[in-house]
């Protein structure tokens, strides 16, 4: 079993198993690679003015196609109920975020190499946010829509009792739940 | 050699724009996913809040299901948005009516 964060002399320390760290760097994979293939949609076409390659920045009339996964929509939520507005702010900033979220997932599959695993804030706090990442799309994909379905999904904490797909990803998520919850108390120890 | 005896005068008469255009708001929204340890932290580390105004404004948002968490220039909000929506908190921006 895992064991939950904790701030002492030597930082925020926490270990999980090999079956859990595996399961774990699975999980940050799949989500990299969700990303990296919204990332490619986000190539400019080739013959464009150089000055769009060179600041990043995306042509007005060059309209980025809707996200049709909503477990992905997650990840990239729309920034503003106005259709416009929202537009203007995923041209201008989707490509930033994709690339900070691979980053950390990136780090975060690089922690998971070992069982044990010690962290300063500001890692600790890119991790907690590798795991909220990995928890907003298994809540997708667990049609975690409510309280009272994350209420259901809660009770399910013996791996005993897990007979389907769905109850196996519920136990999954509420690992990862537990994880990163011990993980902003340390941090939370650690930093105030 | 030359010495400089005076300030190019580059900016010769700033033009004062006015200021006319109305505030954005920041709103973080209710999910049942986000762990109330990690908003609250999240609105620590980030907005640099106290853990009372933090704590209070988590609870704003759990209980009423979103809550402005600050307003300013829409520079500004929408760097705050890019921000949440990197912590992967549901934030949105509006223009004050």
């Amino acid at each position: 079993m895992a064991k939950a964060f904790k701030y002492g002399s030597r930082g925020i320390t926490g270990s999980l198993h090999s079956a859990e760290r595996k399961l774990l760097r699975d999980l940050f994979a799949d989500i990299i690679h969700m990303l990296e293939e919204r990332a490619e949609l986000h190539r400019l076409p080739e013959g464009l003015d150089p000055l769009y390659a060179l600041t990043g920045m995306r042509p007005a009339d060059l309209e980025l196609p809707p996200i049709g996964d909503p477990a992905l929509a997650r990840l990239l939520p729309d920034a503003s109920d106005d259709p416009q507005v929202a537009r203007e702010h995923r041209r201008l900033t989707e490509s930033d975020l994709i690339g900070e979220k691979i980053d950390r997932l990136r780090e975060a599959q690089f922690l998971l190499e070992t069982d044990k695993i010690v962290l300063d804030p500001a890692g600790a706090r890119r991790f907690a946010q590798a795991l909220n990442d990995v928890r907003l799309v298994l809540s997708e994909r667990l049609e975690i829509r409510s309280e009272a379905d994350s209420e259901r999904i809660s009770q399910i904490n013996d791996a005993k009792d897990v007979t389907t797909p769905e109850e196996y990803l519920g136990l999954v998520y509420n690992l990862v739940s537990w994880v990163q919850d011990t993980l902003m108390h340390a941090l939370m120890n650690a930093e105030y | 050699m030359v010495g400089m005896t005076a300030m190019p005068d580059v900016l010769s008469s700033p033009e004062i724009r006015e200021t006319t255009e109305k505030a954005w708001r920041l709103i973080v929204w209710n999910d049942p996913v986000n762990l109330m340890s990690y908003v609250s932290y999240v609105f620590r580390s980030y907005f640099g809040f106290s853990p009372e105004k933090a704590e209070t404004l988590m609870l704003q948002v759990h209980h009423d299901g979103f809550c402005t968490v600050r307003s300013g220039a829409r520079e500004a909000i929408e760097s705050d948005v890019q921000a949440m929506h990197g912590f992967g908190l549901q934030a949105t921006m509006t223009q004050e009516a």
